[in-house]
């Protein structure tokens, strides 16, 4: 209980309202801007840098202080971050988090599944595979896909590329979650055509509902990653 | 036999002449004594509250840390790699851990070595500004040293150097340091606190000086700006004609914040005001601001910059930089090139435009970046990268039109030289 409280104090504390400035805070993300969209929603043509709107505040920071910290790896992400200190970057993912979900799919990758390839992606993303241990993606990312506050991030309308560039990623431990790594786990049980289907079935998933990351705690996860500290509080 | 006689007798004077230079700029070097390591004397140094305090300062605008960190790594336990002409070479755990660290070096030991370059390793890699440390005072090197030890000791061990051969033998530092090397005459108490942080603890001319061919600091370019070894990046001089247009309150700001209207620190620049020069007291960084401005400019230098070795060089219209600079760049940084206070610096007399190394300029055309968050500037604007949007041939256009209008720098990049810069190391 008291950890629970600790957490939401804490939560509170890491999000000042700062909508004084807010409008003008984007302005000071030019460079952001000319990769992932001028409201985080993407480029088009840019079919590798994924979209940042919508997405938990709590998982770009993550990230932002990943790339900075060297838990993930991309040089120009962290040329931009690598001198940035953690207000800074709360405020950056704070600003994307609270702009809306973007609604298409990617720009490309559909059409390139055999029904059968789709229906074994859909599979996965809905239900897993127990005989490997295998949690579906929706068991963290949610039944919608819409990801869970404040550490899960929605899997919809990803760049394909980009996707399976981060299961590679996770697998050969380049880009690094907190420990427990899942990802890291989950990537290594998925073989590699499964990984190319899962992420363009993800790539062809358009949030056209503008749907926002369930809230913290609103479902729990089957395992207790370290990406996911609502879920330790429950244990 | 007979000719083999006269041949020794011909090269007795060689050899000769060979040795007493040899003898001559050993002791131009310092002779046996830089070599000798002092005897533990049993001396202790206090580590109360105010002397740590002090070290930690110290340590801090020396900026100790930046190199002797590895990203994301304990801090003060080693492990950057410094990539110089002649390979990589990590920096050495500073932590109190006896075995991996500098956990049983005596106050004796640690100054000979800020001091002289030698620790019980051998002679150091001139990566480490002894140089500059020669001048600090004894109380100074006291505090860092007991700030040091009250770190939490680290087992980490730096990887080993990657050098080419010869630099790989440290013996050889001996001979870098007979031709290269020359001890600063012993420390007089400097009354120019100003002087003593920027020629001394700051050791600015690392970066800010002329450099020869081979990495050594050019004589008579101390602070006289020049490609920095191993970075890619131009640091300009320092001195009353290059700063001119900042007043003292405004260059010290600058130096506490990374921002200016006449300019963001970028590159290595940007780190030194991140790790270290943030945390300048302001009185500090006046003294530095009216030194940096007192000192004499020096002549312009004749050589031509080329941002890469051999960049191919054809004649070709590179495009209208004016009209690619109303579209692309106009908006932030205005017409006349004037900037908007507080948010893009000027570009009118900015170091990229009037440096005589355009590097600076591709590199922030190119890839953009953040101006470093400190007190000062705790939500930076940023510069977008225009790699993907502009061709080459626009690129070189622009930076060309800034250059010659806002620099008055004759610049003739081609898209060529501008395509040579894509491979360069984002750092």
């Amino acid at each position: 209980m008291l950890r629970a409280t600790l957490l939401v104090l804490l939560l509170a504390l890491a999000s000042p309202a700062r909508a004084d400035d807010s409008a003008d805070f984007g302005e000071r993300l030019a460079a952001c801007a000319a990769c992932h969209g001028q409201h985080g929603e993407g480029v088009r043509g840019a079919e590798y840098y994924p979209h940042l709107a919508g997405k938990p505040a709590g998982y770009l920071f993550e990230q932002l202080k990943g790339f900075r910290d060297g838990r993930r790896a991309s040089t120009s992400m962290t040329w931009y971050v690598r001198f940035a200190d953690d207000a800074f970057l709360q405020r950056i993912a704070q600003w994307y988090a609270e702009l809306p979900p973007r609604t298409r799919g990617a720009d490309t990758g559909a059409a390139e599944l055999t029904a059968e390839r789709r229906r074994v992606a859909q599979n996965l993303v809905e239900h897993g595979d127990p005989a490997r241990d295998l949690p579906a993606c929706s068991s963290c990312h949610g039944a919608n896909l819409a990801g869970l506050e404040p550490g899960v991030p929605a899997l919809l309308g990803l760049p394909a590329d980009y996707v399976i560039a981060q299961f590679g990623a996770w697998r050969e431990g380049v880009r690094n979650g907190a420990p427990p790594d899942c990802m890291h786990d989950i990537a290594g049980r998925i073989a590699a055509d499964d990984m190319r289907a899962i992420a363009v079935y993800l790539s062809q998933q358009s949030n056209v509902d503008g749907l926002r990351p369930a809230p913290a705690a609103s479902f729990l996860p089957p395992r207790a990653c370290g990406s996911l500290p609502h879920a330790q509080v429950a244990k | 036999m007979k000719t083999w006689r006269i041949a020794g007798l011909v090269a007795v004077p060689f050899v000769l002449a060979a040795l007493a230079i040899g003898i001559f700029l050993f002791a131009q070097q310092g002779g046996l004594a830089p070599y000798r390591l002092p005897v533990d004397d049993g001396r202790v140094v206090a580590g109360d509250a105010a002397t740590l305090r002090r070290g930690e300062y110290l340590a801090r605008i020396g900026d100790c840390a930046a190199c002797h960190t590895a990203r994301g790594g304990a801090a003060y336990a080693g492990g950057r790699g410094f990539a110089t002409g002649r390979g990589v070479i990590y920096s050495s755990n500073l932590t109190p851990d006896r075995e991996h660290g500098i956990g049983a070096w005596s106050i004796a030991e640690f100054a000979h070595a800020m001091r002289h370059g030698v620790s019980r390793r051998g002679p150091l890699y001139p990566v480490f500004p002894y140089e500059y440390f020669a001048t600090l005072a004894d109380a100074d090197i006291d505090a860092i040293y007991a700030y040091l030890r009250s770190l939490p000791a680290s087992a980490n061990v730096p990887p080993p150097n990657r050098l080419d051969f010869p630099a790989n033998l440290r013996p050889a530092l001996v001979l870098w340091r007979m031709l290269h090397y020359r001890p600063a005459p012993a420390a007089a108490t400097d009354d120019n606190r100003g002087r003593y942080l920027v020629d001394g603890l700051g050791h600015c001319a690392m970066c800010h000086s002329e450099r020869e061919p081979g990495g050594a600091l050019a004589s008579g370019g101390h602070l006289a700006g020049g490609r920095i070894p191993g970075s890619g990046w131009y640091a300009p001089p320092l001195d009353a004609k290059q700063l001119q247009r900042y007043p003292v309150e405004q260059l010290a700001a600058y130096l506490r914040s990374g921002t200016s209207d006449h300019g963001a620190a970028y590159g290595p620049m940007a780190e030194v005001v991140y790790r270290s020069l943030q945390a300048l007291r302001e009185d500090d960084a006046i003294a530095i601001a009216r030194y940096l401005k007192s000192i004499p400019a020096r002549r312009a230098r004749e050589a031509a910059f080329t941002l890469l070795p051999e960049p191919q060089r054809q004649p070709e219209v590179a495009g209208d930089g004016a009209e690619i600079y109303r579209h692309a760049c106009a908006d932030c940084h205005g017409n006349d090139g004037e900037g908007k206070s507080g948010r893009y610096p000027a570009l009118r007399d900015a170091v990229a435009a009037i440096a005589p190394d355009p590097i600076n300029a591709v590199r922030m055309v190119l890839y953009g970046g953040f101006a470093v968050t400190t007190a000062g500037n705790p939500a930076p604007y940023s510069m977008p990268p225009f790699v993907q949007q502009l061709s080459s041939a626009q690129i070189a256009a622009v930076t060309n039109y800034v250059r010659e209008n806002f620099g008055a720098q004759r610049s003739r990049l081609t898209a060529a030289d501008i395509e040579a810069m894509h491979g360069i190391v984002l750092d």
